[in-house]
């Protein structure tokens, strides 16, 4: 009979002990449990879970103490909030959720701890072996020739508000430089092919440089923290290290989440708000120049419902009474929907094949405005978490899923949905459902959503009364 | 075909059944590998049959750089059991066809192979895949929005470093045998020649970029701690893509990875895998020191090297003009503005040909 | 074994035949090549540099620390700071290693006959001039003046302590020691390198130098001997750190200019580098 191999992480104050008042009290256990002995149900970090789960484990159990019995006052807390973000991202990428549980034991617990396990290890060798770890030489994926997504050629389209809006954005940028309030503006320009690209501007005579289009598709707040780092500190009375930035609505939810993590101050950054009607599609460049009426709309233009920045200085347009500019429609040919309602393996099967195809650039990751870890976790020298292979046909998988899931995790309640990730990506990897997925389930779990206000993720704060424990 | 075919002499026409059929031929018998849609990319990848072939590509995402020298590579196996070490080389891959291959990434081949083989040492697990692979070249029926191949001295027809190449003319396909690579190939697997098919006139693939200043070598160094470094490096992400879609960027890491533990016995593998010098902690050393911490000085290498270094080093420059770099670059960094900045030429601005929508 | 059928990333195997504290998280390996690797090693110069493969976490270079006139072990100093030198720092006596090399390019030892050596040495950066000092001390009358100018950030980082004594003792040759924090004990220069080889002031005359240690302190003791000094560029060698991966030539992760520094160096003269030595800051 198939036997699961689980590892269970114990609390040592307490379902550690909780095991040990079991034993004593000779209640049955089964064999299947590998115990890990943590400091606190806080320390079982993500990275570890899905470590695990790499390695071969068929269940992961994590046991810590009652909310409100905490060693450490609230390290259950985070406990209590991340693993259930994390069981419904590991259970978006195909494992059966019924593999990863959390629950409380307490040190005299012993007959719950033994019910637990025995549960626990009942549920999982009902679910049979795992189906996680890739192993390169059995790796076969279903190659499929996907309908094209629909996009259309680099257009440059422009209608009078447009117009009128780049006069307006360069007249602010020039008076800005030239009073001294800012030391730079980072905004839009074209290059010389007529493709529109961040620049950066440090002289009031260069303003003319700065553009207003519907090809504006960076998020520009990414620069921020570096440019505000690299320019001469303010305080010696003679330069101002203030910069100014051109923000969309969804780029400017990112300053919100920015701020709420002390990224910068506020009276660090001039925000120029731009009323947005909409970013076209990832432009395929072909060298010509098109007149198109009406550009194709990225997806998460289609489902923007803030056309007005939530934060600015200045607002350039205004677009409030202005209706979303469409809604439901989807210019995927599959949707968010469509693939939660598949099957785990179906799932599993979608990832891996989309996974496979990542060259680890970290394009994503370089191009996220909240990406912004000094030394990224996957990818220092000294890493445990994970491997630096990368290749196709199964070599390191495993490594990537664990990369990509890892920083949709990061990302949870902090990504505003500006898909730049997916956008950067040469591949032409779906990231940006991952974290979609997430923004729905912190909005489910926590009434969250990301930048909307100056408050950072549910996920590093501590229960709050109406945060229940799921 | 019942003669030898030789190299060098006139080309022959062949219909696109046949192609398909030596296609279907080679991919029974060994490794062929060809432009592949998968999921709406269109990639170098194994393929079971002709049918599985992509037709319509200008160019792949990938170059054909990764055949030859793959992401990640099993340089050794370490067993160590106890205190007994055991290093196995990995062995090579059998012999293989690379299918559909563009002039730009054959090129390419050429500065891999000044670094590789050229150069002592020769590595040997790039030198094996370079000796068991046959190039069949695809001429391309035009020039891409940002290829620039014939400033770098190729053109889409270039049959130069493949060992067969063949050009669509319509329905048909003009086949010239390069080396005695290829001429053996065929000689393994015969092309069927359906009789009288008629060579149409041959018209050279239309180039539409106008070739682009190319700056002299020398004054690259004249313009190292040029400002414009930084200036064009302040919207670089610092993210690998334009250097992992280059056929010539090769930088890679070594490091070992546990295989599997049990006990004291225990197996390792060395691997190397690709890297970056774009990427912020690719010169820090152990202490902590890192000498290329500006993102504008790691951008300024990269193209340093492609231009002036790795030509210094080994000959030929790292850079084929294949324009992959600037079409996936996040924040549109343009290496063609970067040779024409170095060449002290102004870009011609194409915005003045925009029809609607400059303002 | 043909060299074509050599794989230069193939490392041979060593034992770990003895292991000696040197200071503060630095050890000194010497190790015993198996299986007919040391024919590799036969006639390896100073200043050459070999990687040591710490088995499951992958390899690192280091400069040889050894000669081959004072037997046939090969001696490593690794100062702990990475995770392959933490991997090496785990190793005990007995315990294999891999060692491939020797890499890299060498002192001129031929052409420093007859002249007085300045031998400036950092912290670990003395590593590689041990095989420098122990040459000339075994050709005595070979060379000129020997002046060895030995520094680290605390005592406890200074290495190759238990031989200054053999140092001191030669003929023609002094030892100046200098630290940046002093300990209770310490009775030697406080102060920075720099400050020592001003007080100490060497004559450019039929003289030269040989650096190793931080690039910051190769910079700043190259401008001292060129501009306060009145040596000439070319006077002055250095032996270069950089991160490398394959030390053949072949990874480009350890460029400086159009140089790498595995196979065009590990030796330079500051002529050579000292326009490029600024990005290497």
């Amino acid at each position: 009979m198939y036997e699961p191999k689980i590892i269970a992480f114990l609390c040592t104050w307490c379902s550690y002990t909780g095991a040990d008042t079991a034993g004593i009290a000779r209640l049955k256990s089964p064999a299947n449990l590998r115990t890990v002995r943590v400091p606190c149900s806080g320390r079982v970090s993500p990275e570890l879970i899905m470590r695990t789960f790499d390695q071969g484990a068929d269940g992961v159990l994590v046991l810590g103490c009652h909310i409100g019995e905490c060693h450490y006052d609230s390290g259950n807390h985070r406990t209590a909030k991340r693993l259930p973000v994390l069981k419904t991202l590991l259970t978006f990428a195909g494992l059966e959720e019924e593999r990863l549980r959390l629950d409380w034991v307490s040190a005299s617990e012993g007959e719950h701890f033994s019910r637990i396990v025995t549960d626990f290890v009942d549920t999982v060798r009902a679910l049979g072996p795992v189906r996680w770890r890739v192993d390169r030489r059995e790796f076969n994926p279903s190659y499929q020739r996907a309908p094209a997504l629909q996009s259309s050629p680099h257009a440059s389209f422009s209608n009078a508000t447009l117009e009128q809006q780049t006069l307006q954005l360069r007249q602010t940028a020039q008076e800005l430089l030239d009073s001294g309030q800012v030391a730079c503006v980072i905004g839009y320009e074209q290059d010389w092919r007529g493709r529109t690209r961040p620049t950066f501007v440090y002289h009031p005579e260069d303003t003319s440089r700065l553009v207003w289009n519907q090809d504006c598709t960076h998020n520009l707040t990414g620069y921020l923290n570096h440019k505000l780092h690299q320019l001469p500190q303010a305080g010696d009375g003679q330069t101002n290290n203030r910069v100014a930035v051109v923000v969309k609505a969804c780029d400017s939810r990112a300053i919100h989440v920015q701020l709420a993590e002390k990224s910068y101050t506020r009276d660090q950054v001039y925000i120029i708000g731009m009323a947005c009607q909409g970013i076209q599609e990832k432009a395929r460049y072909d060298g010509k120049v098109h007149t198109q009426q009406e550009p194709v709309l990225q997806q998460r233009c289609i489902q923007c419902t803030d056309r007005n920045p939530v934060i600015s200085d200045i607002l350039i347009g205004d677009l409030k009474k202005e209706a979303p500019i469409s809604t439901g429609l989807s210019n995927r040919s599959l949707t968010l929907t469509q693939l939660e309602a598949k099957t785990p393996s179906e799932r599993m099967d979608f990832w891996l094949s989309q996974f496979d195809r990542c060259i680890r650039c970290y394009a994503c990751r370089q191009a996220c405005p909240m990406c912004d870890c000094p030394t990224c976790l996957y990818e220092r020298d000294d890493s445990l978490w994970v491997g630096a292979a990368h290749g196709w046909d199964g070599v390191g998988l495993n490594e990537k899923r664990t990369f990509h899931l890892g920083r949709a995790y990061h990302l949870a309640g902090r990504c505003i949905g500006c898909d730049e990730c997916e956008r950067a990506c040469p591949m032409g990897i779906p990231i940006s459902y991952l974290n979609q997925m997430l923004s729905q389930e912190m909005e489910r779990s926590y009434n969250h959503r990301a930048g909307v206000t100056i408050i950072p993720t549910p996920l590093v704060t501590i229960l709050s009364g109406e945060e229940g424990v799921q | 075909m019942s003669s030898r075919m030789i190299p060098g002499t006139t080309p022959t026409v062949i219909s696109k059944n046949s192609l398909i059929q030596w296609l279907d031929q080679i991919a029974s018998q060994m490794r062929l590998i060809a432009p592949r849609d998968i999921d709406g990319n269109i990639l170098y990848r194994q393929v079971g049959n002709a049918a599985e072939i992509t037709w319509d590509y200008t160019r792949p995402v990938l170059s054909i750089k990764d055949v030859f020298f793959p992401p990640t590579e099993v340089l050794f196996t370490i067993e160590k059991i106890g205190n007994e070490v055991n290093i196995r080389e990995t062995s090579p891959e059998g012999e293989q066809v690379l299918f559909g291959v563009r002039p730009c990434d054959a090129h390419g081949l050429q500065a891999l192979d000044a670094l590789f083989i050229a150069t002592q040492p020769i590595d040997p697990y790039y030198m094996r895949r370079r000796e068991n692979t046959t190039l069949v070249g695809l001429a391309c029926p035009e020039m891409g929005a940002t290829c620039f191949c014939t400033t770098m001295g190729g053109a889409p027809d270039d049959p130069r470093h493949m060992d067969l190449m063949l050009h669509a003319i319509e329905d048909v396909y003009l086949l010239e045998v390069v080396t005695e690579k290829g001429a053996f190939l065929l000689e393994r697997y015969p092309l069927v020649i359906e009789p009288g098919i008629q060579p149409n006139t041959y018209i050279r693939p239309e180039i539409t970029t106008e070739r682009l200043a190319y700056p002299a070598l020398d004054s690259w160094p004249e313009q190292f701690n040029q400002l414009y470094w930084e200036e064009i490096a302040e919207r670089c992400l610092s993210c690998r893509a334009c250097a992992y879609v280059c056929p010539t960027c090769r930088c890679f890491d070594v490091r070992d990875e546990i295989q599997s533990e049990q006990g004291d016995n225990k197996v390792y593998e060395r691997i190397r895998c690709w890297d970056s010098c774009a990427g912020e902690a690719y010169r820090r050393i152990a202490g902590g020191h890192n000498p290329r911490a500006a993102k504008g000085e790691r951008l300024r290498n990269r193209f340093y090297c492609k231009y002036y270094y790795f030509p210094q080093q080994y000959g030929p420059a790292a850079c084929t003009g294949c324009g992959r770099c600037i079409d996936v670059c996040p924040a549109g960094v343009d290496i063609t503005e970067i040779l024409h900045f170095m060449a002290g030429i102004a870009m011609v601005e194409k915005q003045a040909q925009v029809e609607v929508g400059r303002i | 074994m043909t060299n074509d059928s050599l794989n230069p990333m193939e490392p041979c195997l060593g034992r770990v035949v003895s292991l000696k504290e040197l200071g503060n998280e630095i050890k000194l390996f010497s190790v015993e090549l198996l299986n007919g690797g040391s024919q590799n090693f036969l006639d390896y110069q100073p200043g050459q540099f070999a990687f040591l493969s710490a088995f499951g976490i992958g390899e690192a270079p280091f400069g040889i620390a050894s000669t081959t006139e004072r037997g046939y072990m090969l001696d490593f100093a690794v100062q702990r700071l990475g995770s392959v030198t933490t991997g090496l720092h785990e190793l005990g006596d007995g315990d294999i290693i891999g060692v491939r090399g020797p890499l890299g390019n060498c002192f001129p030892m031929e052409s420093f006959k007859g002249k007085n050596l300045i031998v400036l040495g950092g912290g670990i950066g003395g590593a590689p001039l041990r095989p420098v000092i122990q040459t000339v001390l075994d050709h005595r009358q070979d060379y000129g003046d020997l002046t060895i100018l030995w520094a680290a950030r605390h005592p406890s980082l200074l290495v190759f302590t238990d031989e200054y004594d053999e140092w001191r003792s030669a003929p023609d040759t002094q030892l100046h020691l200098t630290v940046d924090n002093p300990d209770d004990r310490w009775d030697h220069h406080t102060g920075l390198i720099t400050d020592l080889l001003e007080r100490v002031s060497p004559s450019p005359e039929n003289a030269v130098t040989i650096t190793c240690g931080p690039p910051i302190m190769i910079h700043f003791v190259n401008k001292l001997l060129v501009e306060k000094l009145g040596f000439a560029s070319d006077q002055n060698y250095v032996t270069l750190e950089a991160r490398m991966h394959c030390g053949v030539g072949k990874c480009g992760r350890c460029n400086l200019g159009d140089k790498l520094v595995c196979v065009d160096g590990p030796v330079f003269t500051m002529q050579e580098v000292g326009g490029l030595l600024e990005s290497f800051l």
